[in-house]
């Protein structure tokens, strides 16, 4: 069977390994002792020395006789090597897979070793049932090695596959890494190239605006008797153009310094944070009518001041839209809708057509004109940039005059 | 009111006659002298260059810096006139449109007394001017040095 599961064997417990180990120790010592304790019987058998030296069937010439031993012994003490680092090998890296198939090869080799030492044992001495013995007993050993060695060939197989895809795997992740790298130099040199942007912005797009604003103010005071109502309005006009477009370059930058602003991680209460900003709007106009509901113990895991941001933003926008309303009504909360907690700051106020619902977050887009409630169309924007900075996803929910809910999640 | 010199760093001659026409308008009438860019505001502060020759020891009243300027800019100006001994104690006003932290931060690093936003309301520049002048020109006491005309 092929077993593709290997990562258990590849790392089998050192625990069974040492007792494989102990097992194989204990065979090999049965092994040993077993012919020395059994030597007394065998001694005649085996030691039957009525034969002729094997020397003679080299018609004892020196030179083919130490050819042959030299070869013999020197095959041996290869075996013999041979076995020594496999064992040591598995001595070492318990955890290394197959290690009783490398004892199997060791005692293979091992005994192979033996039969070349009892060869060169029996050109001098003939004792040929020993050899024999040994012999069989390489057999016996060689045989197993040889009948188990096939069935681990899936395995072997199944794990060298492995190692190729693990291998390709780290080379596929360091290319990952390469590119994510080179991402990560290009965002930062983004977001260089932004945050120079944003100052030459904060420095030379508002210069031009003060001229216009101061030299337009001047004017009205120099020569403003000069000047017919309808010359005095248009003055008017223009300043009031001016610090429209100071604000809205405020916005873009408040708005750009949300992305660029280092993020923070920690628990924030949001209902304390909501309950410090439906004060101030109470401070605000203690003429109206509006009731806050804000669920307490509300908290979120992420930048503190990016969320104050947030909510001043989708406060304001409720504290705005029921301005036209004589009594209010704000809320803030948390519901559990689906996975994890959702938040939401719904009102009572002037609601949106929820088929422009798709415009609602983008920079500078308003559903309300700038007469009707004031603003650049900045807010919620800002909310959602928050929002996914903090990788969430934020949606609305409202109808004409029926008011309108904002739910945020992470 | 003092009478001390007000040294105006500033680039933009809009900007310049708006800033004039604000302290006019609040009645400080103490003498303004007008640096172009960063260089200027140095040799004026050092009696170098264009003003070889001034007294460096007689310091203005106040110094109300631009930062962003041509040649050496307004960060470099503040550096510069803080590492001198005769400038060390110099009041200056950071003066500037911009609001980026990172300017507040290092203006205030390099030891600048005050930084204000220039508003784009003419109006409020015109309120903003005139707190300027009574804090500095007036209530603020500088250390006593021989100051000019």
């Amino acid at each position: 069977m092929l077993n593709l599961g290997g990562t258990a064997e590849l790392l089998e417990p050192v625990k069974s390994s040492k007792n494989r180990l102990l097992y194989a120790s204990i065979f090999l010592l049965i092994l040993t002792i077993g012919p020395v304790l059994a030597w007394p019987a065998l001694r005649a058998l085996i030691l039957d020395s009525n034969y002729l030296p094997h020397r003679y069937c080299y018609l004892a010439q020196p030179g083919l006789v130490w050819t042959h031993v030299i070869a013999d012994m020197l095959i041996g003490l290869a075996y013999v090597a041979i076995s020594f680092t496999l064992a040591y090998m598995v001595y070492i890296r318990r955890d290394i897979p197959f290690h009783w198939m490398f004892l199997a090869f060791g005692l293979f080799i091992v005994a192979c070793g033996g039969t070349h030492f009892v060869e060169t044992l029996t050109v001098w001495v003939p004792v040929y049932v020993f050899s024999a013995a040994v012999k069989i007993f390489t057999a016996l050993a060689s045989i197993s090695t040889a009948l188990i060695l096939p069935f681990t060939v899936p395995r072997v197989l199944s794990l060298v596959q492995k190692a190729k895809t693990s291998e390709e795997m780290t080379a596929r992740l360091r290319r990952s890494e390469e590119d994510m790298r080179l991402q990560n130099a290009q965002l930062e040199a983004a977001n260089k190239e932004l945050e120079a942007f944003s100052y030459s912005v904060s420095h030379d797009l508002r210069a031009p605006l003060r001229s216009i604003d101061g030299f337009s103010q001047s004017l009205l005071e120099d020569c403003g008797e000069k000047l017919d109502s309808t010359e005095r309005d248009h003055l008017n006009r223009v300043r009031a153009a001016a610090e429209r477009m100071a604000a809205l370059i405020d916005d873009l930058l408040n708005l750009s310094r949300i992305t660029r602003s280092e993020l923070k991680r920690e628990t924030v209460d949001l209902s304390a944070v909501a309950h410090s900003i439906a004060a101030e709007l109470q401070k605000s106009d203690d003429k109206r009518q509006v009731k806050f509901h804000i669920q307490d113990g509300v908290t979120a895991v992420g930048d503190p001041h990016l969320f104050r941001v947030m909510l001043q933003n989708l406060l304001d926008n409720s504290w705005k839209f029921t301005s036209k309303h004589v009594s209010a009504r704000i809320e803030f909360g948390c519901k559990s809708l689906g996975k994890g907690p959702t938040y939401f700051v719904s009102d009572d106020g002037a609601g949106f057509d929820p088929r422009y619902s798709g415009r609602l977050f983008g920079a500078f887009q308003r559903l309300h004109g700038v007469t009707e409630f004031p603003g650049t169309g900045i807010g919620l924007a800002t909310v959602q940039r928050i929002v996914h900075r903090h990788a969430g996803r934020v949606w609305a929910e409202g109808e004409v005059e029926k008011g309108a809910t904002f739910y945020f999640a992470f | 009111m003092r009478n001390g010199v007000i040294l105006l760093v500033e680039d933009n001659p809009d900007d310049e006659a708006l800033t004039l026409r604000a302290l006019k308008k609040n009645n400080i009438l103490n003498e303004v002298i007008v640096a172009h860019d960063g260089v200027e505001a140095l040799d004026y502060l050092f009696g170098t260059g264009a003003h070889q020759g001034r007294d460096p020891a007689v310091t203005p009243q106040l110094v109300l810096l631009d930062l962003k300027l041509p040649k050496v800019d307004g960060l470099e100006v503040l550096g510069k006139v803080r590492a001198d001994d005769r400038t060390r104690l110099l009041p200056v006003v950071i003066l500037t449109s911009s609001n980026e932290q990172k300017d507040l931060i290092n203006g205030y690093g390099l030891g600048a007394n005050s930084y204000i936003l220039k508003p784009v309301d003419f109006s409020r520049f015109i309120e903003a001017v005139r707190q300027l002048g009574l804090y500095w020109l007036i209530l603020n006491e500088p250390v006593s040095a021989k100051r000019g005309l």
